[in-house]
């Protein structure tokens, strides 16, 4: 598979980017690893301000979770923070500076004080990157990689440990996991080396490939388009997980109102199946009926599997998307 | 249905083709879209892709077909018959005399005559042949056995309006000999019949007339005249106004001297009546007197007393104008040479506007500035260079480039004269006697005035060089003309045509006359400018020709006629820098030499000026507009029509609906096509509506 056959469109900020890739000959495949590259970081979103108010925000988990290292984060376990959680029995052996001694004037009997443990979770970060993602202007891949780093980033400076994963093919591909705020630009050249997959992308054997390898649970966001005729499976296979998932539908503006006329042969990017068309407007405007019905189903759909769907377009700029539109849904707060 | 260019129905085999077309696989454009997945479930479109769907669902399709089909019904002309109304070969004949331009069908009687031939030429027969004559001074073939019907609507619609007086006899002849060469032709006459009498004609063809004209209400200048009185002194103009119509009319009528109103007078015109008005005191000077019939103070135009209230009570506007010309008082220096003649001084003498002087022939040589004389008359001498100048000779004593003098005459008796000689107007010579003439042989140039025995004349004149020219033969002592009355009616006609008085035209001259203008010996044509602005230039027959003939005389008004003269030429050669003349006074000291030798003459030479004359309607047969009756012109023609006049059919073409509905189809079928385009269009139109009503609503809230 090589990764060059399908680019996404730049930005027209962006155009440095492939420059400075060649120059520094930065290998594009992926799994390895370009060079670190701050300077294609786009100064208009990642500024320090945009990254300061990122900070601030906190992926938000419904329920708590079991972590690994310690963390800002409620988990299952008891431990030595300062919110009181219980109380139990003294046994041998036990820190006697958890006693509670008030407890013990009243009563005379010995009781343990129990925190809440506060550990990080891992943030599951889904990208995917189905050829069909690269259609589409301003396209979804780009659209879709820059709301994972922000995304990453909010998880990063909340502690929280950060798994990336591109699904292409029937696969999910794997990003180490990564914790820390200073390990942003490691996710952000993960990222700048992901490309559209030629050939069909399974969505449902990826999720699934995918939710096999979870280990850890905490917030799982999905960005696709969901085209694909396995999209409700996928997200099902995900809400199975256990996790809080979360679907960033992206679709560009012309898959909402396609600007379409005449007798067409639409080929898909992925199949290469085509399909013959009279567009006019009676059959845009049936096309946009049928995309609401679709999306209103992916959103029944999420709700009974308890997950949020969140649908976007591409037009939405990056600090609306993650400080409202995100922020109204719920799935990021301060 | 029966079809014109039936071979044209072979567009119907675009039909199969087009279906074709459809049936054929669609050429698409290829779009690569993220996914067909939404697409392919809109299941009808790809129905719709399906070919006999296509054709089911097209609506484009259809309305193509139908598009082909009415175009090829359109090409192959289809029509419908029905029997003729006219014969075979008509010959339509069209007045447009000046009573045609009568307002009481409007616009006015030609037009509507010009409708009604184009509504009669419907029931001519399908292989119906028109010739078209236009009527009005004389008769004009526009058209000649036209089977064309767009040429011959369009000749029928660029027949002009003329004002010139036509009886339609000319007319019918011609009709009647352009008829005579089918069997069965019909003439076909579209007239107001306003004419005074049936013109005396009668032809084999029956002869259909439509009339036009409704409303006889018409007022004329009938006469328009200036007058000098006895004195010379003063000129009056006289105007004679009728009124043609059956009810009485009060018009104002308005003189104008070179365009100045001069006086004005309200006339009350008693029905079929006429009033004569003299006006007095023209100014001194005028050249262009114009009369103007207008309505009323204060009321703008004219009103009918007894009539319908607002109706118009003059119908033609052409004959409410009239314009008459001015003899220009003109000067005219007589140089006469020889040994002294009282009688033809006094003669001469006695001429309005000239001036004359005398010469010896011995004096005749030192003569100075002979060139200012308008005319040189020599008395019995000739010298041996003819001055270029108009020359009369009076008894030349030998040959000369005036004639050959080939003997003498004895008491010769006069010939029979031609009465239409201008120069003997109101010259009676039938008591004069000549004692001896010369006997001169006529030249070639010259016309007899005045015949003698046998072939010599005694009176000749005509144009030599260019120059006007006349020979008296004998000597005045020699005969008792001088005594006659004739004489100084004679001599004041000679020296008019040698002096190019007479030869303006004065008198009015009715529209359409050819009009002779003298021309200027210097000038190689006449520039004409016609009353509406145009000028036309004139140019002369011959080379050396003293007139030339114009006959765009169609307008009313005044012509105006200058001289074109070659480059470098002054239009007065000589005024100032020539010295005066020094012709000696006549001797004997005759009474008819005023001017003393040495003394300038009080005006300058004769410049080459315009020349000024008016075309005048003056005629009662076109103003009196009453229409008259068809009957009287139909009885001159035949009643039964030919042998050969079959009853033929006339075709509809039923083209107007299949071209509305064609132009129809292609309407629909390009909003089928920009339907999207149309329904976004009417969406935006909804938004703005409703969004104007929101603000509106809005308002007045706001303004609480």
């Amino acid at each position: 598979m090589s990764a060059e056959s399908v680019r996404p469109p730049l930005p027209p900020g962006d155009a440095a980017t492939p420059t400075e890739e060649a120059a520094s000959g930065a290998p594009t495949a992926p799994g390895s690893r370009p060079a670190l590259l701050p300077s294609a970081i786009d100064p208009t979103v990642f500024d320090e301000g945009f990254l300061r108010q990122l900070e601030r925000l906190l992926l938000v988990t419904k329920r708590p979770v079991r972590g690994g290292l310690k963390g800002v984060r409620r988990s299952t376990k008891r431990g030595i923070s300062v919110e009181f959680a219980d109380y139990r029995d003294y046994a041998l052996g036990d820190d006697l500076r958890q006693l509670d001694w008030n407890i013990y004037a009243r009563l005379e009997r010995l009781f343990i004080k129990l925190f809440i443990e506060e550990e990080d979770v891992t943030v599951h970060l889904l990208l995917d990157a189905s050829a069909s993602m690269e259609i589409g202007t301003p396209g979804k891949l780009l659209f879709g990689k820059r709301a994972a780093a922000a995304l990453a980033y909010v998880g990063l400076a909340s502690y929280d440990r950060i798994s990336l994963a591109v699904l292409q093919g029937r696969v999910a591909r794997r990003f180490p996991a990564i914790r820390g705020k200073d390990r942003i630009f490691r996710v952000l050249a993960d990222l700048s080396g992901v490309h559209g997959a030629p050939g069909p992308t399974d969505l449902a054997a990826a999720a699934r490939h995918y939710a096999a390898q979870i280990h850890a649970r905490g917030p799982l966001i999905l960005i696709s388009d969901l085209f694909d005729p396995g999209a409700e499976q996928a997200i099902t296979e995900l809400a199975g997980t256990r996790c809080e998932v979360v679907v960033l539908h992206v679709l560009a503006p012309d898959e909402l109102d396609p600007p379409l006329a005449g007798d067409l042969r639409l080929l898909d990017v992925e199949t290469g199946s085509g399909v013959d068309i009279t567009a006019d407007l009676a059959t845009i405007e049936a096309y946009q009926r049928r995309l609401a019905a679709w999306q209103a189903s992916l959103e029944n759909l999420a709700r009974r599997r308890r997950a949020a769907y969140v649908p976007v377009d591409t037009t939405l700029p990056l600090a609306e998307l993650v400080f409202a539109e995100l922020r109204r849904r719920g799935v990021v707060a301060d | 249905m029966p079809f014109v260019a039936p071979l044209a129905l072979l567009g119907l085999l675009f039909v199969p083709l087009i279906i074709a077309f459809y049936l054929l696989k669609l050429r698409r454009d290829e779009r690569r879209v993220s996914s067909t997945y939404l697409w392919s479930q809109l299941v009808h479109d790809v129905e719709a892709n399906a070919p006999w769907q296509r054709l089911r669902r097209s609506l484009l399709l259809l309305l193509q077909l139908l598009l082909v089909i009415a175009l090829a019904l359109l090409a192959a002309r289809p029509f419908l018959e029905r029997p003729a109304g006219l014969a075979r070969d008509l010959v339509l004949v069209i007045d447009a005399s000046a009573s045609m331009a009568a307002t009481d069908e409007l616009p006015t009687r030609l037009e509507a005559a010009k409708a009604k031939a184009l509504a009669a030429l419907d029931a001519l027969p399908t292989d119906g042949k028109v010739s078209l004559i236009v009527a009005a001074e004389t008769a004009r073939v526009v058209a000649n056995e036209s089977t064309d019907r767009g040429r011959l609507a369009r000749a029928i619609r660029e027949i002009a309006q003329t004002s010139a007086s036509g009886d339609l006899t000319d007319a019918l002849k011609l009709a009647g000999k352009l008829a005579a060469r089918a069997r069965g032709a019909e003439v076909l006459l579209v007239t107001d019949a306003a004419i005074a009498k049936a013109p005396e004609v009668r032809i084999e063809a029956p002869i259909r007339v439509l009339t036009v004209g409704r409303d006889r209400a018409n007022q004329a200048i009938a006469a328009l005249a200036v007058r000098s009185d006895p004195s010379g002194v003063t000129r009056s103009v006289f105007l004679r106004v009728e009124n043609y119509d059956t009810r009485e009319a009060l018009r104002r009528i308005e003189i104008l001297a070179d365009g100045t109103l001069i006086d004005t007078r309200e006339l009350f015109l008693d029905p079929l009546s006429r009033a004569d008005i003299v006006i007095d005191d023209l100014p001194v000077g005028t050249r262009v007197v114009e009369a103007r019939l207008a309505g009323p103070a204060g009321t703008g135009g004219a009103v009918a007393t007894g009539g319908p209230a607002g109706a118009e009570a003059d119908r033609l506007a052409l004959d409410d104008a009239a314009w008459a010309i001015l003899p220009e008082a003109r000067l005219r220096r007589i140089l006469l040479v020889g040994e002294g003649n009282a009688y033809l001084q006094a003669a001469l003498t006695l001429l309005p506007d000239v001036e004359l002087y005398g010469a010896t022939p011995a004096d005749y040589p030192k003569t100075t500035g002979k060139e200012l004389f308008d005319l040189v008359i020599f008395d019995g001498w000739l010298p041996s260079e003819l001055p270029r100048k108009p020359i009369l000779a009076i008894a030349p004593p030998g040959t000369s480039p005036l004639g050959a003098v080939v003997g003498t005459l004895r008491d010769p008796a006069i010939g029979e004269l031609d009465p239409d000689e201008p120069l003997l107007d109101h010259v009676d010579l039938t008591t004069v006697h000549v004692a001896a003439a010369r006997r001169i042989t006529l030249p070639g140039w010259a016309r007899t005035v005045i015949p003698g025995p046998g072939e010599a004349p005694l009176l000749y004149a005509g144009e030599r060089e260019g120059l006007r020219t006349a020979v008296l033969a004998f000597d005045l002592h020699a005969s008792d003309l001088p005594l006659q009355v004739a004489f100084p009616v004679l001599v004041a006609n000679v020296t008019g045509e040698l002096t190019g008085a007479t030869a303006e035209p004065v008198g009015a001259r009715p529209p359409g006359a050819p009009v002779e203008l003298p021309l200027p010996p210097e000038a190689t044509g006449l520039r004409v400018t016609l009353p509406d602005g145009k000028t036309v230039d004139v140019a002369p027959g011959a080379s050396g020709a003293a007139s030339v003939t114009f006959a765009q005389t169609s307008l009313l008004g005044v012509y105006r006629a200058e001289p074109i003269l070659p480059p470098g030429a002054s239009p007065s050669p000589g005024t100032t820098a020539t010295p005066p003349p020094t012709a000696s006074p006549t001797p004997s000291g005759s009474p008819g030499a005023s001017p003393s030798p040495g003394v300038s003459p009080s005006l300058p030479p004769t410049p080459a000026g315009p020349i000024l004359f008016a075309v005048d309607l003056f005629d009662p047969a076109e103003s009196n507009i009453a229409p008259g009756n068809g009957a009287a012109l139909e009885a001159l023609g035949g009643t039964a029509a030919g042998p050969g006049a079959e009853a033929g059919t006339t075709r509809d073409e039923i083209w107007l609906p299949l071209l509305l509905l064609a132009l129809l189809l292609l309407a629909i079928e390009w909003a089928v096509y920009e339907r999207d385009g149309l329904l976004r269009l009417r969406r935006a139109a909804r938004d703005r509506l409703a969004g104007l009503r929101t603000a509106a609503a809005r308002g007045p809230r706001r303004g609480v």
